[in-house]
């Protein structure tokens, strides 16, 4: 084997390890976005495995239950005691992980596939047709994302699917904004114009070479993204336009009415809260920490973590001789 | 200078007009009509006609527009449907409310947010730092509500140190020249009226300003990160002058270039989005206003409200631009 050969092959070795490869050894070693992973992993499970979890059917009411006043806190029978209908909020709160779980998703896809395609149109065909959708985008993103939300589910009427629609079309301008921006630095890069010289068609350059490289932003958006659609769809139902079925154990439905038990229940506050805080700061700790990992400012360093370890010994030395 | 702010204004134009066709587009697909809502289930065909002939919906779409159009722009927005009160003077009270909420709530963020980015920077890899950080990222992962609920609990219920819903005690009776409460119990003098005030912003200011708050922290934190290592602050403290006048006058005043665009932003949205805060606290704003007219189907309100809340919005985004201009003498607009 010649050295050439031995050399072609290292660099083929090399190569792989790119980006990706790369954000991910850096997002594992932050401790943030692991801590992330965990909490959404839990919630993910609560989702899946919700009626192997659950101890009673999330939907049954036990009037008997409440009869000594509303709520009965934790117990060995109810582990988060029960709701101002005799419900088991802890059955409830797993299965709500369903709900804002594909709530979520469905929310996200939406405003993220509409938003990309618009996005990848206006930036990448330029014109009268940027302009139009562009401007399109800046109206929408003119009203206030939870008003539009609001006033999509009054004009859709109330409903799963409809919320979801509603929380995906305040999406659709940010990705919009996001992809035509990246198409936009990435269209005058060389290896675009190459491609364009040996004659490779317009969307065939726009699906193979410039959406790969713009898509880095887009997942740390998407993941930012979905803690916002958990909030806006708890938002909604708190407001009481959840879904149709008031007996649904959605989170920011299940928030509604619980200030009249104040005074003897506050853990119907505290529960449903605490839920959708966890689970809204799994997204945005993995969101957080995708962000600096897939940065090309940072890529080639070694996690941040441990990279702190090493240069705190050092910067403690020049503070102390800036006398700062 | 000037033709960046004309320009700016002209641009307007267009997304207005299309911002109120799709408002009018919008409040036609909501399903039932005033009418149903005005009158109840049982109202009799002739009744129904008359309140549509009233409200003009027996007009064409076109026509029903252009009606629309003409009578914004000559700034009569009709009558609410809901109070029978008139759109503009209803506007005139609650957009106050909504103001007098939002600043305070900036004003909280930004008094707090500052200092904690400023110190979590300077002390940058410390466990002060990494818990600041932790807590910026609770602070928006907390949904306004629940923060809202959870304040009222332990201030209002538990401790009974803070009023929980309203701007002010019902019993009081107090003149309003101007609507901003604040502003009102000054120049009347009426200090006890002012304390009253106060108290019942605090909860709601808490509430809404949280998530600026974190926000604030996490932009003044990563500007005063990069311009601490700027040549001209390394300079600064080469030749010798005190740490501190280093930090406010090389680092922070610059570090404070791309908080103000961020804060212009979040005042913006605070103006708009207030609606899942004043729902807690009763607040009588914009956001209740409209949330009430979603339900009521107040044509006049929405038509007006939203498309004031938009205008608000984007005006607030122009003065952001250009105040971002005028501070930053780097960037020229042509």
């Amino acid at each position: 084997m010649s050295v050439a050969e031995l050399e072609a092959q290292e660099i083929q070795l090399e190569a792989p390890s790119g980006l990706w490869r790369d954000a991910w050894y850096r997002l594992i070693r932050n401790p943030g976005a692991v801590v992330g992973f965990v909490l959404v992993a839990i919630f993910v499970a609560c989702a899946i495995f919700a009626p192997l979890i659950a101890t009673h059917d999330p939907q049954e009411t036990n009037l008997l239950l409440i009869v000594k006043g509303c709520c009965p806190g934790p117990s060995r029978a109810h582990l988060l005691g029960v709701d101002q209908l005799g419900r088991d909020e802890f059955s409830r709160i797993i299965f709500g992980a369903r709900y804002s779980l594909v709530i979520g998703i469905v929310a996200v896809s939406v405003g993220l596939s509409v938003g990309l395609v618009l996005g990848a149109i206006a930036g990448y065909a330029g014109g009268l047709l940027d302009s139009v959708i562009m401007r399109l985008m800046d109206i929408m993103l003119a009203i206030p994302g939870l008003l539009l939300a609001i006033g999509l589910v009054a004009a859709l009427g109330q409903g799963l699917w409809q919320i979801m629609v509603a929380v995906g079309v305040v999406n659709i301008p940010i990705f919009a904004r996001l992809l035509r921006g990246s198409v936009l630095a990435q269209k005058e890069n060389e290896f675009i114009v190459a491609a364009r010289a040996v004659g490779v068609r317009r969307p065939r350059i726009l699906v193979s070479h410039i959406l790969p490289n713009a898509i880095a932003p887009v997942i740390v958006q998407g993941t930012l993204a979905m803690a916002t659609a958990i909030i806006d769809v708890a938002g909604l139902g708190f407001l009481g336009l959840g879904p149709q079925d008031p007996g649904t154990p959605e989170w920011g439905t299940m928030l509604t009415n619980v200030e009249r038990y104040f005074q003897s229940a506050p853990h119907l506050a505290l529960i449903p809260g605490v839920a959708i805080v966890i689970s809204v700061l799994g997204f945005n700790l993995i969101g957080d920490g995708l962000r600096e990992a897939l940065d090309p400012k940072l890529r080639g360093r070694v996690g941040r973590f441990r990279q702190r370890k090493m240069l705190g010994f050092l910067r403690r030395r020049r503070t102390a001789a800036r006398g700062a | 200078m000037l033709r960046f702010v004309v320009r700016r204004l002209l641009l307007l134009v267009p997304i207005l007009l299309g911002l109120s066709i799709l408002v009018f587009a919008w409040i036609r697909a909501l399903p039932g009509s005033p009418a149903d809502v005005l009158l109840g289930e049982r109202a009799t065909p002739a009744a129904i006609a008359r309140v549509r002939h009233e409200y003009g919906l027996d007009k064409p779409v076109y026509v029903q527009y252009f009606n629309y159009l003409k009578t914004t722009t000559s700034l009569d927005f009709g009558v609410s449907i809901a109070s029978r009160r008139k759109v503009t003077e209803e506007i005139g009270t609650r957009f106050p409310a909504t103001v007098e909420l939002a600043l305070s709530a900036m004003l909280f963020a930004l008094v707090l947010g500052i200092p904690l980015g400023f110190l979590t920077a300077k002390y940058y890899g410390s466990v002060g730092d990494q818990v600041g950080l932790l807590a910026s990222l609770i602070g928006i992962s907390i949904p306004i509500f629940f923060l809202g609920l959870m304040l009222k609990y332990v201030f209002s219920v538990k401790l009974g140190w803070l009023p929980s819903v309203g701007r002010i005690d019902v019993t009081r009776d107090v003149r309003h020249p101007t609507h901003f409460y604040v502003l009102d119990a000054i120049v009347t003098g009426d200090w006890s009226t002012l304390v009253d005030v106060l108290k019942h912003l605090i909860l709601p200011a808490i509430a809404l300003g949280t998530i600026p708050l974190a926000i604030v922290a996490r932009i003044t934190r990563a500007a005063v990160l990069d311009v601490q290592n700027e040549d001209y602050v390394r300079t600064a403290r080469a030749k010798g002058l005190s740490p501190f006048v280093v930090d406010e006058r090389h680092v922070l005043r610059n570090a404070l270039l791309p908080v103000s665009t961020i804060v212009g932003l979040q005042t913006g949205l605070l103006l708009s989005g207030a609606i899942l805060t004043e729902t807690v606290f009763a607040w009588p704003g914009i956001g209740t206003w409209l949330s009430e007219a979603i339900f009521n189907r107040d044509y006049p309100v929405l038509q007006a409200g939203i498309l004031f809340l938009a205008v608000v919005f984007v005006l607030v985004n122009l003065v952001v631009d250009i105040s971002y201009a005028l501070l930053n003498p780097r960037i020229r607009y042509s």
